[in-house]
Protein backbone atom coordinates (compact mmCIF):
# COMPACT_ATOMS: atom_id res chain seq x y z
CA UNK A 1 0.00 0.00 0.00
CA UNK A 2 3.05 2.26 0.34
CA UNK A 3 3.08 3.17 -3.33
CA UNK A 4 -0.72 3.52 -3.61
CA UNK A 5 -0.43 7.14 -4.71
CA UNK A 6 2.38 6.36 -7.13
CA UNK A 7 0.42 3.56 -8.74
CA UNK A 8 -2.72 5.74 -8.97
CA UNK A 9 -0.72 8.37 -10.79
CA UNK A 10 0.76 5.74 -13.05
CA UNK A 11 -2.70 4.34 -13.75
CA UNK A 12 -3.89 7.83 -14.67
CA UNK A 13 -0.92 8.50 -16.97
CA UNK A 14 -1.30 5.13 -18.65
CA UNK A 15 -4.89 5.97 -19.56
CA UNK A 16 -3.86 9.27 -21.10
CA UNK A 17 -0.70 8.13 -22.91
CA UNK A 18 0.60 4.58 -23.18
CA UNK A 19 -2.83 2.96 -22.87
CA UNK A 20 -4.88 5.65 -24.59
CA UNK A 21 -8.32 4.17 -25.40
CA UNK A 22 -8.43 5.63 -28.92
CA UNK A 23 -4.83 5.73 -30.10
CA UNK A 24 -3.59 2.50 -28.51
CA UNK A 25 -6.55 0.29 -27.59
CA UNK A 26 -8.68 1.45 -30.55
CA UNK A 27 -11.82 1.17 -28.44
CA UNK A 28 -15.00 3.22 -28.74
CA UNK A 29 -14.44 4.04 -32.39
CA UNK A 30 -18.06 4.92 -33.13
CA UNK A 31 -18.08 8.39 -31.51
CA UNK A 32 -14.42 8.90 -32.46
CA UNK A 33 -15.25 8.60 -36.13
CA UNK A 34 -18.73 10.09 -36.03
CA UNK A 35 -18.61 13.30 -34.01
CA UNK A 36 -15.08 14.63 -34.40
CA UNK A 37 -16.04 16.89 -37.31
CA UNK A 38 -15.84 19.93 -35.04
CA UNK A 39 -13.83 20.78 -31.94
CA UNK A 40 -16.99 21.61 -30.01
CA UNK A 41 -18.63 18.24 -30.73
CA UNK A 42 -15.41 16.40 -29.90
CA UNK A 43 -14.96 18.23 -26.61
CA UNK A 44 -18.54 17.75 -25.44
CA UNK A 45 -18.55 14.08 -26.45
CA UNK A 46 -15.24 13.59 -24.63
CA UNK A 47 -16.55 15.20 -21.47
CA UNK A 48 -19.80 13.24 -21.54
CA UNK A 49 -17.88 9.96 -21.97
CA UNK A 50 -15.47 10.95 -19.16
CA UNK A 51 -18.39 11.60 -16.82
CA UNK A 52 -19.91 8.21 -17.63
CA UNK A 53 -16.67 6.23 -17.27
CA UNK A 54 -15.89 7.96 -13.94
CA UNK A 55 -19.35 7.24 -12.51
CA UNK A 56 -19.40 3.69 -13.83
CA UNK A 57 -15.94 2.91 -12.40
CA UNK A 58 -16.85 4.56 -9.08
CA UNK A 59 -20.03 2.54 -8.61
CA UNK A 60 -18.61 -0.72 -9.89
CA UNK A 61 -15.52 -0.54 -7.67
CA UNK A 62 -17.51 0.52 -4.60
CA UNK A 63 -19.86 -2.46 -5.02
CA UNK A 64 -17.26 -4.93 -6.33
CA UNK A 65 -17.48 -7.29 -3.31
CA UNK A 66 -21.23 -7.67 -3.74
CA UNK A 67 -21.40 -8.14 -7.49
CA UNK A 68 -22.08 -11.75 -8.45
CA UNK A 69 -19.83 -12.69 -11.38
CA UNK A 70 -22.63 -13.88 -13.67
CA UNK A 71 -24.71 -10.72 -13.32
CA UNK A 72 -21.78 -8.32 -13.59
CA UNK A 73 -22.39 -7.36 -17.23
CA UNK A 74 -26.01 -6.61 -16.36
CA UNK A 75 -24.87 -4.33 -13.54
CA UNK A 76 -22.29 -2.56 -15.73
CA UNK A 77 -24.89 -1.92 -18.41
CA UNK A 78 -27.47 -0.74 -15.87
CA UNK A 79 -24.98 1.72 -14.33
CA UNK A 80 -23.69 2.99 -17.68
CA UNK A 81 -27.19 3.42 -19.11
CA UNK A 82 -28.28 5.42 -16.07
CA UNK A 83 -25.40 7.87 -16.24
CA UNK A 84 -25.59 8.20 -20.01
CA UNK A 85 -29.24 9.19 -19.62
CA UNK A 86 -28.27 11.76 -16.98
CA UNK A 87 -25.53 13.14 -19.27
CA UNK A 88 -27.97 13.29 -22.17
CA UNK A 89 -30.62 15.15 -20.16
CA UNK A 90 -28.02 17.57 -18.77
CA UNK A 91 -26.73 18.37 -22.26
CA UNK A 92 -30.29 18.90 -23.50
CA UNK A 93 -30.94 21.29 -20.61
CA UNK A 94 -27.71 23.29 -20.63
CA UNK A 95 -26.13 22.83 -24.08
CA UNK A 96 -29.16 22.48 -26.32
CA UNK A 97 -27.48 23.34 -29.63
CA UNK A 98 -24.57 20.95 -29.15
CA UNK A 99 -26.85 18.18 -27.93
CA UNK A 100 -28.89 18.60 -31.11
CA UNK A 101 -25.74 18.29 -33.21
CA UNK A 102 -24.53 15.20 -31.36
CA UNK A 103 -27.96 13.67 -31.86
CA UNK A 104 -28.05 9.94 -31.26
CA UNK A 105 -24.36 9.71 -30.40
CA UNK A 106 -24.81 10.73 -26.76
CA UNK A 107 -27.31 7.94 -26.00
CA UNK A 108 -24.96 5.65 -27.96
CA UNK A 109 -22.26 6.11 -25.28
CA UNK A 110 -24.14 3.24 -23.59
CA UNK A 111 -22.64 0.82 -26.10
CA UNK A 112 -19.17 2.40 -26.05
CA UNK A 113 -16.98 -0.62 -25.34
CA UNK A 114 -14.26 1.57 -23.81
CA UNK A 115 -16.47 2.16 -20.76
CA UNK A 116 -17.59 -1.41 -20.14
CA UNK A 117 -13.96 -2.48 -20.70
CA UNK A 118 -12.78 -0.25 -17.81
CA UNK A 119 -15.44 -1.71 -15.51
CA UNK A 120 -14.45 -5.27 -16.42
CA UNK A 121 -10.68 -4.82 -16.47
CA UNK A 122 -10.10 -2.38 -13.63
CA UNK A 123 -13.08 -1.36 -11.50
CA UNK A 124 -14.33 -4.84 -10.56
CA UNK A 125 -10.87 -5.85 -9.28
CA UNK A 126 -9.50 -2.66 -7.72
CA UNK A 127 -10.32 -0.14 -5.02
CA UNK A 128 -12.21 3.08 -5.51
CA UNK A 129 -9.09 5.29 -5.64
CA UNK A 130 -7.35 3.29 -8.31
CA UNK A 131 -10.54 2.86 -10.34
CA UNK A 132 -11.17 6.60 -10.27
CA UNK A 133 -7.58 7.35 -11.30
CA UNK A 134 -8.03 4.93 -14.16
CA UNK A 135 -11.39 6.41 -15.19
CA UNK A 136 -10.05 9.97 -15.22
CA UNK A 137 -6.99 8.86 -17.18
CA UNK A 138 -9.04 6.99 -19.74
CA UNK A 139 -11.62 9.76 -19.96
CA UNK A 140 -9.05 12.50 -20.46
CA UNK A 141 -7.09 10.34 -22.89
CA UNK A 142 -10.30 9.77 -24.87
CA UNK A 143 -11.12 13.50 -24.83
CA UNK A 144 -7.60 14.46 -25.96
CA UNK A 145 -7.67 11.98 -28.83
CA UNK A 146 -11.09 13.27 -29.93
CA UNK A 147 -9.82 16.84 -29.71
CA UNK A 148 -6.80 16.08 -31.91
CA UNK A 149 -9.11 14.61 -34.55
CA UNK A 150 -11.61 17.45 -34.11
CA UNK A 151 -8.99 20.17 -34.56
CA UNK A 152 -7.48 18.58 -37.68
CA UNK A 153 -10.81 17.78 -39.29
CA UNK A 154 -12.51 21.09 -38.58
CA UNK A 155 -9.41 23.10 -39.52
CA UNK A 156 -9.04 21.42 -42.91
CA UNK A 157 -12.73 20.77 -43.52
CA UNK A 158 -14.39 24.01 -42.47
CA UNK A 159 -11.47 26.37 -41.83
CA UNK A 160 -12.77 27.14 -38.35
CA UNK A 161 -12.35 26.03 -34.76
CA UNK A 162 -15.48 26.16 -32.61
CA UNK A 163 -15.05 26.44 -28.87
CA UNK A 164 -18.23 25.93 -26.83
CA UNK A 165 -19.87 29.22 -25.87
CA UNK A 166 -17.86 31.33 -28.33
CA UNK A 167 -18.29 32.33 -31.96
CA UNK A 168 -16.45 29.95 -34.35
CA UNK A 169 -12.84 31.04 -34.63
CA UNK A 170 -11.72 31.38 -38.26
CA UNK A 171 -8.23 29.94 -38.59
CA UNK A 172 -8.16 30.03 -42.37
CA UNK A 173 -8.70 33.10 -44.57
CA UNK A 174 -12.26 33.58 -45.81
CA UNK A 175 -11.18 32.68 -49.36
CA UNK A 176 -10.45 29.14 -48.12
CA UNK A 177 -14.12 28.22 -47.80
CA UNK A 178 -15.63 30.78 -50.17
CA UNK A 179 -13.58 29.55 -53.12
CA UNK A 180 -14.21 25.94 -52.17
CA UNK A 181 -10.63 25.08 -51.24
CA UNK A 182 -11.76 23.50 -47.97
CA UNK A 183 -11.35 19.73 -47.82
CA UNK A 184 -15.00 18.73 -47.56
CA UNK A 185 -13.86 15.11 -47.28
CA UNK A 186 -12.42 15.91 -43.85
CA UNK A 187 -15.86 16.59 -42.35
CA UNK A 188 -17.29 13.52 -44.07
CA UNK A 189 -16.76 10.03 -42.62
CA UNK A 190 -13.71 9.19 -44.82
CA UNK A 191 -11.92 12.19 -43.29
CA UNK A 192 -12.33 10.59 -39.87
CA UNK A 193 -10.71 7.34 -41.04
CA UNK A 194 -7.87 9.15 -42.81
CA UNK A 195 -7.11 11.42 -39.85
CA UNK A 196 -7.38 8.56 -37.35
CA UNK A 197 -4.96 6.46 -39.43
CA UNK A 198 -2.39 9.23 -39.60
CA UNK A 199 -2.72 10.11 -35.91
CA UNK A 200 -2.44 6.46 -34.83
CA UNK A 201 0.62 6.04 -37.07
CA UNK A 202 2.30 9.06 -35.50
CA UNK A 203 1.46 7.89 -31.99
CA UNK A 204 2.83 4.40 -32.75
CA UNK A 205 6.04 5.95 -34.07
CA UNK A 206 6.44 8.03 -30.92
CA UNK A 207 5.78 5.02 -28.69
CA UNK A 208 8.24 2.88 -30.65
CA UNK A 209 10.94 5.53 -30.20
CA UNK A 210 10.18 5.69 -26.47
CA UNK A 211 10.37 1.92 -26.11
CA UNK A 212 13.77 1.88 -27.86
CA UNK A 213 15.06 4.76 -25.75
CA UNK A 214 13.92 2.99 -22.56
CA UNK A 215 15.69 -0.27 -23.50
CA UNK A 216 19.00 1.38 -24.35
CA UNK B 1 -36.81 -18.11 -3.86
CA UNK B 2 -34.01 -17.48 -1.40
CA UNK B 3 -31.45 -18.37 -4.05
CA UNK B 4 -33.13 -15.97 -6.44
CA UNK B 5 -32.94 -13.11 -3.90
CA UNK B 6 -29.34 -14.01 -3.02
CA UNK B 7 -28.26 -13.76 -6.61
CA UNK B 8 -30.20 -10.74 -7.68
CA UNK B 9 -30.75 -8.43 -4.71
CA UNK B 10 -28.07 -6.04 -5.92
CA UNK B 11 -29.54 -5.76 -9.41
CA UNK B 12 -33.00 -5.14 -7.98
CA UNK B 13 -31.71 -2.58 -5.49
CA UNK B 14 -29.64 -0.76 -8.11
CA UNK B 15 -32.59 -0.78 -10.48
CA UNK B 16 -34.75 0.96 -7.88
CA UNK B 17 -32.01 3.44 -6.86
CA UNK B 18 -31.21 4.34 -10.46
CA UNK B 19 -34.89 4.71 -11.28
CA UNK B 20 -35.25 7.21 -8.43
CA UNK B 21 -32.10 9.03 -9.54
CA UNK B 22 -33.35 9.25 -13.11
CA UNK B 23 -36.80 10.37 -12.05
CA UNK B 24 -35.20 13.11 -9.97
CA UNK B 25 -32.93 14.24 -12.84
CA UNK B 26 -35.80 14.16 -15.29
CA UNK B 27 -38.11 16.25 -13.10
CA UNK B 28 -35.44 18.80 -12.26
CA UNK B 29 -34.26 19.27 -15.85
CA UNK B 30 -37.47 18.80 -17.84
CA UNK B 31 -38.53 22.41 -17.30
CA UNK B 32 -35.34 23.73 -18.81
CA UNK B 33 -35.47 21.26 -21.69
CA UNK B 34 -39.05 22.31 -22.51
CA UNK B 35 -37.98 25.96 -22.32
CA UNK B 36 -35.14 25.25 -24.76
CA UNK B 37 -37.58 23.52 -27.09
CA UNK B 38 -40.07 26.38 -26.90
CA UNK B 39 -37.31 28.91 -27.51
CA UNK B 40 -36.04 26.92 -30.50
CA UNK B 41 -39.59 26.92 -31.91
CA UNK B 42 -40.03 30.67 -31.35
CA UNK B 43 -36.63 31.44 -32.88
CA UNK B 44 -37.47 29.25 -35.85
CA UNK B 45 -40.80 31.03 -36.39
CA UNK B 46 -39.07 34.41 -36.19
CA UNK B 47 -36.59 33.16 -38.76
CA UNK B 48 -39.14 31.93 -41.32
CA UNK B 49 -41.72 34.71 -40.93
CA UNK B 50 -40.49 38.27 -40.44
CA UNK B 51 -41.92 40.94 -38.08
CA UNK B 52 -43.98 38.58 -35.92
CA UNK B 53 -45.47 40.27 -32.86
CA UNK B 54 -48.14 37.82 -31.74
CA UNK B 55 -49.06 34.31 -32.72
CA UNK B 56 -52.35 32.47 -32.81
CA UNK B 57 -52.11 28.72 -32.48
CA UNK B 58 -54.37 26.74 -34.82
CA UNK B 59 -54.70 23.06 -35.61
CA UNK B 60 -55.13 22.19 -39.26
CA UNK B 61 -55.40 18.52 -40.21
CA UNK B 62 -53.42 17.43 -37.15
CA UNK B 63 -50.60 19.95 -37.62
CA UNK B 64 -50.02 22.95 -35.40
CA UNK B 65 -50.07 26.11 -37.48
CA UNK B 66 -49.08 29.51 -36.11
CA UNK B 67 -50.98 32.42 -37.59
CA UNK B 68 -48.43 35.22 -37.29
CA UNK B 69 -49.65 38.75 -36.70
CA UNK B 70 -47.59 41.93 -36.98
CA UNK B 71 -47.42 44.96 -34.69
CA UNK B 72 -50.77 46.42 -35.86
CA UNK B 73 -52.57 43.07 -35.87
CA UNK B 74 -52.28 42.46 -39.61
CA UNK B 75 -51.46 39.01 -40.94
CA UNK B 76 -47.73 38.73 -41.73
CA UNK B 77 -47.52 35.03 -42.50
CA UNK B 78 -48.03 31.46 -41.41
CA UNK B 79 -45.63 29.09 -39.69
CA UNK B 80 -46.47 25.42 -40.05
CA UNK B 81 -45.00 23.00 -37.52
CA UNK B 82 -44.54 19.90 -39.68
CA UNK B 83 -42.71 16.64 -39.23
CA UNK B 84 -42.01 13.55 -41.24
CA UNK B 85 -39.65 10.65 -41.75
CA UNK B 86 -35.94 11.35 -41.56
CA UNK B 87 -32.85 9.26 -42.18
CA UNK B 88 -32.47 8.23 -38.54
CA UNK B 89 -35.44 9.66 -36.67
CA UNK B 90 -38.31 12.03 -37.39
CA UNK B 91 -37.43 15.47 -38.75
CA UNK B 92 -39.41 18.45 -37.47
CA UNK B 93 -39.44 21.47 -39.76
CA UNK B 94 -41.08 24.89 -39.38
CA UNK B 95 -42.28 26.04 -42.78
CA UNK B 96 -42.99 29.74 -43.24
CA UNK B 97 -45.63 30.83 -45.76
CA UNK B 98 -46.57 34.31 -46.96
CA UNK B 99 -50.00 35.71 -45.87
CA UNK B 100 -51.63 34.59 -49.13
CA UNK B 101 -49.94 31.19 -48.75
CA UNK B 102 -48.42 31.35 -52.23
CA UNK B 103 -44.76 31.80 -51.31
CA UNK B 104 -42.39 29.93 -48.99
CA UNK B 105 -40.82 32.56 -46.74
CA UNK B 106 -38.31 30.17 -45.19
CA UNK B 107 -37.87 26.75 -43.63
CA UNK B 108 -36.04 25.74 -40.47
CA UNK B 109 -35.40 22.19 -39.25
CA UNK B 110 -35.69 22.33 -35.48
CA UNK B 111 -35.52 18.69 -34.42
CA UNK B 112 -33.69 15.91 -36.17
CA UNK B 113 -31.07 13.25 -35.58
CA UNK B 114 -29.46 13.37 -39.02
CA UNK B 115 -25.79 12.39 -39.30
CA UNK B 116 -23.47 15.11 -37.94
CA UNK B 117 -21.42 16.59 -40.76
CA UNK B 118 -23.74 15.32 -43.49
CA UNK B 119 -27.47 15.21 -42.89
CA UNK B 120 -27.42 17.88 -40.20
CA UNK B 121 -26.78 20.43 -42.95
CA UNK B 122 -30.56 20.46 -43.49
CA UNK B 123 -30.44 22.71 -40.45
CA UNK B 124 -27.06 24.48 -40.50
CA UNK B 125 -25.60 24.07 -43.95
CA UNK B 126 -25.88 27.10 -46.16
CA UNK B 127 -27.32 27.05 -48.80
CA UNK B 128 -29.67 24.08 -48.43
CA UNK B 129 -32.51 25.54 -46.32
CA UNK B 130 -32.15 28.95 -48.00
CA UNK B 131 -33.05 27.42 -51.37
CA UNK B 132 -36.70 27.22 -50.35
CA UNK B 133 -36.96 30.89 -49.40
CA UNK B 134 -39.00 32.93 -51.86
CA UNK B 135 -40.04 29.92 -53.93
CA UNK B 136 -43.54 29.50 -55.31
CA UNK B 137 -45.55 27.34 -52.91
CA UNK B 138 -48.26 26.39 -55.39
CA UNK B 139 -46.21 23.65 -57.06
CA UNK B 140 -44.29 20.71 -55.66
CA UNK B 141 -40.54 20.82 -55.09
CA UNK B 142 -38.23 18.28 -56.64
CA UNK B 143 -34.80 17.23 -55.37
CA UNK B 144 -32.03 17.20 -57.98
CA UNK B 145 -28.35 16.28 -57.73
CA UNK B 146 -27.09 19.05 -60.03
CA UNK B 147 -27.39 22.85 -59.93
CA UNK B 148 -31.11 23.60 -60.23
CA UNK B 149 -32.37 24.37 -63.73
CA UNK B 150 -36.11 24.73 -63.04
CA UNK B 151 -37.83 27.07 -60.61
CA UNK B 152 -38.82 24.53 -58.00
CA UNK B 153 -35.71 22.35 -58.13
CA UNK B 154 -33.90 21.91 -54.83
CA UNK B 155 -30.25 20.90 -54.99
CA UNK B 156 -29.51 18.05 -52.58
CA UNK B 157 -26.74 18.34 -49.98
CA UNK B 158 -23.64 16.43 -51.10
CA UNK B 159 -23.54 13.18 -49.16
CA UNK B 160 -27.03 13.66 -47.77
CA UNK B 161 -29.43 13.11 -50.66
CA UNK B 162 -31.87 11.20 -48.45
CA UNK B 163 -31.97 13.86 -45.74
CA UNK B 164 -32.52 16.52 -48.43
CA UNK B 165 -35.33 14.48 -49.97
CA UNK B 166 -37.01 13.90 -46.60
CA UNK B 167 -37.06 17.63 -45.85
CA UNK B 168 -38.42 18.35 -49.32
CA UNK B 169 -41.13 15.70 -48.77
CA UNK B 170 -42.17 17.46 -45.57
CA UNK B 171 -42.41 20.82 -47.36
CA UNK B 172 -44.36 19.23 -50.23
CA UNK B 173 -46.74 17.66 -47.72
CA UNK B 174 -47.35 21.09 -46.17
CA UNK B 175 -48.03 22.52 -49.63
CA UNK B 176 -50.59 19.86 -50.58
CA UNK B 177 -52.26 19.22 -47.23
CA UNK B 178 -52.10 22.42 -45.18
CA UNK B 179 -51.69 25.30 -47.64
CA UNK B 180 -55.14 25.03 -49.33
CA UNK B 181 -56.83 25.17 -45.92
CA UNK B 182 -55.10 28.32 -44.68
CA UNK B 183 -57.74 30.46 -46.42
CA UNK B 184 -60.41 29.19 -43.97
CA UNK B 185 -58.54 30.80 -41.10
CA UNK B 186 -57.46 34.06 -42.75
Amino acid sequence: MADENGSNLRQFKEGVLSNNPVLVQLLGMCPVLAVTNSVENALVMGMAATFVVVMSNLITSALRHHIKPHVRILIFTLTIATFVTIADLTLKAYMYQVSKQLGAFVPLIIVNCMIICRAEVVAIKNGVGRSLADAFGIGIGFTLALLILGVVREWLGSGTLTIPGLEPFHVMPAAFTENGHNWVIMILPPGAFLTLGVVVAISNQIRARHAKGGAA
Amino acid sequence: MKKFIDESWLVLLMGICFAILLAFTQTSLQGRIDENRARALNDAIAQVVSDVETKEELTIDGNTVYKCLGADGNLVGWAVDASGTGFIDKIRVVVGLSPDGDTITGIKAIEHLETPGLGNKIDTGYPFPEQFTGKNATTQFEVVKHPPSRDNDIQAITGATYSSAYVTDIVNDVITRIRPRLAEHR
